[in-house]
């Protein structure tokens, strides 16, 4: 008699198994940018928390990051950092390692110039690789203000690019 | 991403776009397509694990209670609430006949006691009449009972005893 697999928020056991090798290690990189001092054990409750909900979610990539921003944060508020996020913990030196397994000292140097109010943004959608809608409900803010954020840490790069001057037209 | 998630399947082709450009602005390169390499069997068992895991606390932690069972702890609450409500207003129901009942009383004493006044200063000026009548009956009998001084008389006009004669008293110096 055929058991029929068990559903995981994945679909089966086999893409839930390829979904865990992909996004583990982006997540636990992920909480390590936040200067998370155990990003594996985050990173691991982050999937138990999606596992464990009764109620399917739409998007369960954004919910894994959004958890795993939640818990940085929260794991340093105890060190009385509660206003840290990517955009502070994020310097050189703070969070190394997780910078440097993904981006050269070239790109690092140019996202620590961009305004710290749009790393983030620009972090998840460029490097994470993840769509407006699910940085939306990661930073728990309307998918226009993302695009706005994306849209002029890009104007930022090419100021750094193009430092004498010039006009940049949002596009 | 190799598993199947709407909001990635329905990005505009803008957005790629947009996420090509950052990427050449950063030096990125290209994106790189997912690695379709198998999982290696130390992922698979700490997937496994954290499925299992999850499990666990599904059966073992404690569920919120539902909605039902949050009206059934608050049935008790609202039928004492619903009780002491119809007592409450049973008993201002009661005291508004009560006060009813007092006004009423209250204005049949004033109308009793309205009365009793007229009734009252109707026998005092009857009494006061008659207090006059008799004060005016008591002077007409004193007129009439005035003393008069008898004089007897030498011979009688008559036989009979009535040989004497009135006159007035004379008055006295």
């Amino acid at each position: 008699m055929a058991q029929s697999p068990p559903e995981t928020p994945f679909g089966t056991q086999e893409a839930f198994h390829s979904a865990f090798a992909e996004l583990y290690p982006r997540l636990v990189s992920y909480a390590r940018r936040y200067g998370a001092i155990f990003p594996e054990d985050i990173a691991q409750e982050s999937f138990v928390i999606l596992m464990q909900r009764e109620v399917a979610v739409e998007h369960p990539t954004a919910f894994l990051y959004g958890t795993v921003r939640t818990l940085s944060l929260t794991e340093r508020r105890p060190m009385k950092n509660q206003n840290l996020s990517l955009e502070v913990v994020s310097e050189p030196g703070l969070a190394g390692g997780a910078d440097d397994q993904v981006l050269n000292q070239e790109v690092r140097e140019r996202m620590r110039l961009l305004s710290p109010t749009f790393r983030e943004a620009l972090w998840l959608f460029v490097v994470e690789g993840l769509s407006i809608r699910e940085i939306s409900d990661i930073l728990d803010i309307p998918e226009a203000t993302v695009k706005t954020r994306i849209h002029r840490a890009k104007a930022q790069l090419k100021d750094q690019l193009n430092p004498s001057g010039g006009v940049h037209v949002l596009v | 991403m190799s598993w199947s998630d709407p909001a990635r399947r329905f990005e505009p082709a803008e957005d790629s776009q947009l996420r090509a450009e950052l990427r050449d602005l950063l030096g990125l390169g290209p994106m790189m397509a997912p690695s379709a390499a198998e999982p290696t069997a130390e992922l698979k068992a700490l997937a496994d694990d954290l499925r299992r895991e999850a499990q666990r606390r599904s059966r073992t932690e404690r569920k919120r209670p539902t909605w039902g069972l949050l009206a059934a702890a608050a049935l008790p609450l609202l039928a004492t609430l619903v009780g002491l409500g119809g007592w409450g207003f049973q008993q201002k129901h009661r005291a508004d006949d009560l006060a009813a009942q007092t006004q009423r009383q209250e204005q049949e004493l004033t109308r009793l006691v309205a009365s009793h006044r007229t009734e009252l200063a109707r026998e005092r000026q009857a009494k006061e009449e008659v207090q006059h009548q008799l004060q005016l009956a008591s002077r007409k009998e004193i007129r009439k009972s005035e003393p008069f001084l008898v004089i007897p008389v030498g011979s009688p006009l008559k036989v009979t005893g009535d040989d004497y004669q009135r006159v007035k008293q004379n008055p006295q110096h």
